[in-house]
């Protein structure tokens, strides 16, 4: 990101500029959990900077945003609605219809995920093992619990994770050099 | 591996947002079947009525009842306008079973017009669902302004069949109305932040 910024629906970040490279973890504290949250949606493509500019991979997410997103995947901050494996099982499907992805591939590994994930509440576990499934390179993570940071990590494995945070206490879990957001 | 709406993407979201609609349909179609019973004479009721049925689902659909939906979808390597016509089929089953219930329930209760209604509702009820989508990813006056010209739609709609007594000026109406809605509700949610 150089100079990223948003500011629309009464929600505003940046500007922002980071660079996330393969391998890396970098976590990024935010002044409060909305800031925190578009900053996430902007390093996953999913929301489009107003100014300044973002780049996942080679791509924009400006005009190449299905190309950022089989890059980058998302994990939301909130929950997800259901602990139970049957609708799991049913998410992952679902899931790897979206990406396009071979299901029994993708259920294969979101449950090598879980394992990884083991002593995770499965409310926080199934969005990441669902994520993981596609095998993105970059993982983004809307202010994660650090409480979770070590197990979170290990599923990761080697690709690089961009997390959001609104504390350095959870930054700091989450990074091996946690950076204060950088105002361009 | 593609960027475009695979038709396992395309029957997954409509699949999953079905399931998550379950009650709505039952409630719809019950109401519906209830409307039709009571007024199973003339074009009004189920045009409107079942007009103002798709109206309301497609507002349901808004960003934010099914959260993670919207977030996988969202997050997920497809083009608004392709996902947009994927979203755009839920709430036009919906609103074309309750219209389905209504027609039914009408021809129970005496009426017996049933393919001619079930064409002219289905005419005016497919382009005013289809135009309330658009409010879906808007806020403010120009989300009311899309609910507005969805209700005018259903209304020119009856204008046209009943006053014109055109039916096939309806359809043709109704084919373009639902073109036109369907690639703006595309082209918005293309530009949509879901911030």
């Amino acid at each position: 990101m150089r100079a990223a910024s948003f500011d629309a629906h009464g929600a505003h970040a940046g500007p922002i500029t980071l660079d996330v490279f393969a391998s890396e973890r970098v976590a990024a504290t935010f002044a409060n959990g909305r800031e925190a949250h578009v900053a996430a949606l902007l390093a996953a493509g999913i929301a489009k900077a107003m100014a300044g500019s973002v780049l996942i991979g080679p791509y924009d997410p400006r005009v190449q945003a299905a190309h950022c997103k089989r890059i980058a995947a998302f994990v939301a901050h909130d929950p997800l609605p259901f602990t139970d494996e049957s609708e799991f099982d049913r998410y992952v499907e679902y899931r790897a219809a979206l990406w396009d992805v071979d299901p029994v591939r993708a259920a294969a590994h979101a449950r090598l995920v879980l394992e990884r994930l083991a002593g995770v509440h499965e409310a926080f576990a199934y969005p990441l093992a669902a994520a993981l499934a596609a095998e993105p390179q970059l993982l983004v993570l809307d202010r994660p619990l650090p409480a979770y940071a070590p197990q979170i990590l290990a599923a990761a494995g080697p690709r690089a994770v961009f997390s959001t945070h609104v504390d350095e206490l959870g930054a700091r879990a989450f990074a091996s050099a946690a950076i204060e957001w950088v105002r361009a | 591996m593609g960027s475009r709406v695979s038709r396992r993407a395309f029957f997954a979201i409509v699949q999953a947002r079905l399931l998550e609609e379950y009650g709505t349909i039952v409630y719809a179609c019950a109401a519906a079947a209830v409307v039709g019973f009571i007024q199973p004479h003339g074009l009004a009721g189920p045009i409107f009525f079942c007009s103002l049925l798709g109206i309301a689902i497609a507002l349901i659909q808004r960003a934010g009842r099914h959260a993670y939906l919207d977030l996988s979808e969202q997050s997920a390597p497809l083009f608004g306008r392709e996902l947009a016509r994927a979203k755009a089929v839920v709430p036009c089953v919906v609103a074309t079973l309750a219209t389905v219930a209504y027609c039914v329930a009408a021809e129970v209760a005496g009426s017996r017009n049933l393919p001619l209604t079930l064409l002219v509702a289905f005419a005016a009820v497919i382009p005013s669902t289809l135009t309330a989508l658009s409010a879906t990813v808007r806020t403010g006056p120009s989300m009311l302004l899309y609910v507005a010209i969805a209700a005018g739609v259903s209304a020119a709609a009856f204008a046209l069949v009943v006053d014109g007594g055109s039916p096939a000026g309806e359809l043709g109406f109704s084919a373009l109305a639902s073109f036109l809605a369907l690639r703006q509700y595309g082209e918005a949610l293309a530009r949509y932040d879901p911030v």
